[in-house]
């Protein structure tokens, strides 16, 4: 049910991924009156199923849930998808494959690893931080502009002193080694402790995971630690992750709120420097007495108007760091694959190529220089193994994403340099799963820029915006807009590019709203 | 490419304005200065002459290393009122406006004018290098900024004989009103504008029309008192009048190093060149935020008692409190009195305006000596004369 377009809603929100849709929730729970606007046909952003073949399901790009907050589901009243607690295997050139459940370790073959300890022991001490840490993410970013004699400065101060305290209450030891390890690279931490191995590949590849960033890159360990804020735990979503982004907005429409989709927002009416409502692409005006906006934090400033942005925001903007790096591949395989000494438990698993931390690096050095990796980090998952409706006729969807390939690929991104993508890829997959390619029925390759054009997600970047050390908590999306509310008064930005950041979890969307309702914008 | 760099394609130390061959041979104090990277007088000859040539005659001052920006296309005007805080629009085809702008935190960057050909055609003329500031203002408008400084070069004739020396030399401005701006003559343009309070002018010329224009205006000069002058005669005048000087009374607030060394027009003294309705302009949101909050400071002018000249005096509530500093201080010679522009902390200057004090040191020949002074708040400018604003302008 749409509402005539001489009312006023509320708000309206930008976009109908996880983010605009945990923000239209929030809001509509609060009893306001909301419609989502989605350019594309279908909802979800990144986290969309896509029946890339006939009788074949894929998740078009994200494929994995890490950080899905239970705090937000329950607030927002989502019934997440059933789904399961996959292990991850980091493949081994030598058939020595190791397998990561949690904080255990072994070998495939089911023999100890002699690192086990050692790993048990970084993986308590890092999720441990990473609570301390994931405290932040439910809150806006702290702002300390009205100085220390002004009362809701002061409420600020409270957050970041629970912090602090949390930070005491580790002890002595802990503290140090959380302010040493905090803004460091990822590399050095791993080998401090690690043999230069499938593991240590495995750690240096998470922890670098769709960033611009090798992992001696500093600022890596803080990445780390974001991966594991509820615990690291990865999970397959049933009924992929489309499911997910299903639920979002099952949420949404239960909450009350209107979802269109097929024609997207032109731009934002701004009277008075106040946001009144948008102008969408076939011409049509919704009011609303707030907009937020889910796309990129520069494209949510060209969708009000540069005019209205101080210099500086601009130029800010204008030099946010998104280069995405991953590249989805999405392979249909006529039957299952086989994985050279993984069972078939593990070969529903979360498959990693990065042998080792020196690997990741090395795939990262020609990303700089607008080239692929010619070994590049795989990420793989065959979600048909665990959630066999996604496929018919015994056949089965690989679906990897491929790290390091540039947005900007020198050359362009030709078809033969999508062969040449989907080609390496395969390559790399054959040394574990001798025969894979002769299973390859259909393929689909989606560069960074295909995401971006395809989500608008700013250089195809998951995270909107890099989750570096300058663009995270009262610096993201930039230094001055750290606070959700986006220079015009009502409104917001929702999207990843907002703290705490991307992966499915909404928590930027909820926040957002939450920070709206606080600044009494609807009161 | 070559490793060598020749010696001639570098100049070494201040570069020679385009008025320079004449300003030497005028020099008697070799008095120089570097500004803006060019060589400048100080003073010519002594800075008595100078001053009361301002006031009593005509004189010629080189402006050419005053930064100066052209401003053009379809967005200029868009790109002028982003900038500025003042509303653009009200300035007509053939105006200047005064104008300042500020950050993103509502603080000055700078002040200056702004030359209005038309709404796509401006000139911007400042005394901080700005042209970095105006391609970051002007991103995603269509606009092309061009940096003028080197290749106008421009003369300020000031003083009560100025519009006699003009028509003298055969240029006729006798319908120009303060602040119009006129093409006299192809590729000569001529403003009534200034920084000394009284009639006066500038002139704008291509760089290498410059020495004519000199030796014009100083031949109709001769029977009008015409003086050329330095930097230091006018920093006098331009504090009667009441004008504020960067890096002096405000510090650009691209140039400080420290936190809060910015001030906002309002805490300035300026509240009139704020539009607030004009649309968004940069640190608007900050601006208007500060008036509901209430200035820091505030910018006033002084009358010190006494004759000493008190620059950079501490100012004093109650002869116990210090509440502000001195930030230009001066005897004036015409008003005969001394008088100053002084800066301080609110409430002192809004709403508290009686029992201040200037505490005056006075060094006479290797003997320190101090005294509390009487501090009384000026609103009028301590020079202004009908003659600067009368048109056509009076002969003298």
């Amino acid at each position: 049910m749409s509402k005539p377009s001489d009312l006023t809603y509320d708000a309206v929100v930008i976009g109908a991924g996880h983010n605009g849709l945990a923000a239209a929730t929030t809001l509509a729970r609060q009893g306001k009156s909301v419609c989502v606007i989605e350019s594309r046909d279908g909802i979800g952003g990144m986290a969309r199923n896509a029946a890339i073949a006939p009788g074949v399901v894929a998740p078009k790009m994200a494929h994995l849930l890490y950080n899905l907050n239970p705090k937000t589901l329950k607030e927002l009243g989502i019934t997440a998808p059933k789904s399961v607690s996959l292990p991850t295997v980091s493949l081994a050139d030598d058939g020595r494959h190791v397998v990561i459940q949690g904080d255990l370790v072994i070998y495939a073959d089911g023999s100890a690893h002699p690192e086990a300890a050692t790993f048990a022991a970084l993986h308590k001490r890092l999720t441990k931080f990473a609570a301390l840490l994931g405290q932040m993410s439910l809150k806006t970013p702290p702002s300390l502009a009205g100085g220390l004699m002004d009362m809701a400065t002061l409420q600020e101060l409270a957050g970041l002193a629970k912090l602090g305290i949390g930070l005491k209450r580790m002890g002595k030891k802990d503290m140090r080694e959380f302010l040493r390890i905090l803004l460091s690279n990822a590399y050095d931490l791993i080998l401090d402790d690690f043999a230069d191995a499938p593991l240590a590949g495995m750690l240096a590849a998470d922890a670098v995971r769709g960033a611009y960033a090798g992992p001696r890159s500093p600022g890596t360990v803080f990445s780390m630690m974001y991966r594991l804020g509820n615990g690291g735990d990865v999970r397959l979503p049933m009924g992929g992750m489309g499911a997910v982004a299903d639920a979002f907005a099952n949420a949404a429409k239960l909450a009350g709120c209107d979802i269109r989709t097929g024609c997207g927002v032109a731009q934002v009416i701004v009277e008075n420097d106040t946001a009144r409502g948008v102008i969408l692409a076939d011409g049509s005006v919704i009011n609303a007495r707030s907009v937020l906006s889910s796309i990129g934090a520069f494209q949510t400033m060209q969708m009000a108007g540069v005019q209205h942005y101080d210099t500086e925001a601009v130029r800010r903007l204008r030099n946010l760091r998104n280069k995405g790096t991953v590249a989805k591949v999405n392979l249909v395989l006529s039957g299952a694959p086989d994985f050279v000494g993984l069972d078939a438990k593990l070969t529903a698993g979360r498959l990693l190529i990065a042998t080792s931390a020196t690997y990741v690096e090395r795939a990262f050095n020609p990303v700089k220089y607008g080239d692929m990796s010619n070994a590049p980090v795989i990420e793989a998952v065959i979600p048909s193994l665990s959630d066999p409706s996604l496929c018919s006729d015994g056949q089965h969807i690989l679906s990897a994403n491929v790290q390091y390939v540039p947005y900007a690929l020198a050359g362009g991104w030709t078809p033969a340099a999508r062969q040449k993508l989907l080609e390496l890829t395969l390559d790399r997959l054959e040394v574990y799963a001798p025969g894979l390619g002769r299973l390859v029925t259909h393929s689909e390759v989606l560069t960074p820029l295909d995401i971006e054009t395809q989500t608008g997600a700013p250089g195809g970047h998951w995270h909107h915006a890099e989750m570096g050390i300058d663009q995270i908590l009262t610096l993201r999306p930039v230094n001055g807009m750290a606070r959700y509310g986006f220079g015009i008064a009502g409104y917001y930005l929702c999207g990843a590019s907002a703290h705490p950041g991307g992966d499915v979890m909404g928590t930027a969307g909820r926040n957002a709203a939450r920070q709206l309702l606080k600044d009494g914008v609807l009161a | 490419m070559s490793a060598k760099i020749k010696a001639a394609a570098v100049p070494m130390g201040l570069i020679e304005t385009p008025f320079y061959p004449r300003l030497a041979a005028l020099s008697r104090a070799k008095s120089w200065i570097g500004w803006a990277g060019y060589i400048s007088p100080l003073v010519l000859d002594t800075v008595e002459f100078e001053y009361f040539a301002i006031r009593n005659q005509a004189t010629l001052f080189d402006i050419s290393p005053m930064h100066k920006y052209r401003i053009t296309g379809p967005d200029a005007l868009a790109v002028v009122n982003r900038l500025i805080t003042r509303d653009i629009r009200k300035v007509r085809d053939g105006r200047v406006g005064y104008a300042m702008w500020c950050d993103e935190d509502g603080m000055l960057i700078d002040d200056g004018t702004v030359f209005r050909f038309s709404q796509t055609d401006f000139r911007l003329c400042c005394q901080e290098p700005m042209y970095g500031w105006l391609m970051d203002v002007a991103w995603g408008f269509d606009v092309v900024v061009e940096d003028e400084s080197d290749s106008i070069a421009a003369l300020s004739l000031q003083g009560p004989t100025s519009y006699s020396v003009l028509k003298d030399a055969g240029l006729d401005v006798a319908e120009m009103k303060p602040f119009d701006w006129r093409e006299v003559e192809p590729d000569l343009w001529i403003s009534r504008t200034g920084f000394t309070g009284d009639l006066g002018y500038e002139i704008w010329v291509p760089r290498d029309h410059a020495l004519a224009i000199w030796d014009r205006l100083w031949a109709a000069g001769a029977d009008w008192g015409l003086r050329a002058i330095g930097g230091q005669a006018l920093n006098m005048v331009r504090i009667e009048a009441g004008y504020i000087a960067a890096g002096v009374d405000f510090q650009p607030v691209h140039a400080v190093m420290r936190l809060h060394r910015g001030r906002t027009p309002m805490e300035l003294g300026f509240d009139r060149t704020v539009a607030f309705d004009k649309g968004h302009f940069n640190g608007r949101r900050a601006l208007l935020a500060q008036q509901d909050a209430g200035q820091r400071f505030a910018l006033v002018k002084i009358d010190i008692g006494g004759f000493k000249p008190a620059d950079g005096a501490l100012i004093y509530h109650r002869k116990r409190t210090e509440v502000g500093h001195v930030t230009s201080g001066i005897w004036s010679p015409t008003a005969k009195r001394n008088i100053a522009l002084a800066e301080l902390k609110a409430p002192f200057g809004i709403s508290v305006t009686t029992d201040l004090w200037a505490d005056v040191y006075v060094h006479e020949e290797g003997v320190w000596r101090h005294k509390m002074v009487a501090v009384v708040i000026e609103t009028k400018p301590f020079f202004a004369n009908t003659r600067a604003r009368a048109t056509p302008p009076r002969a003298f």
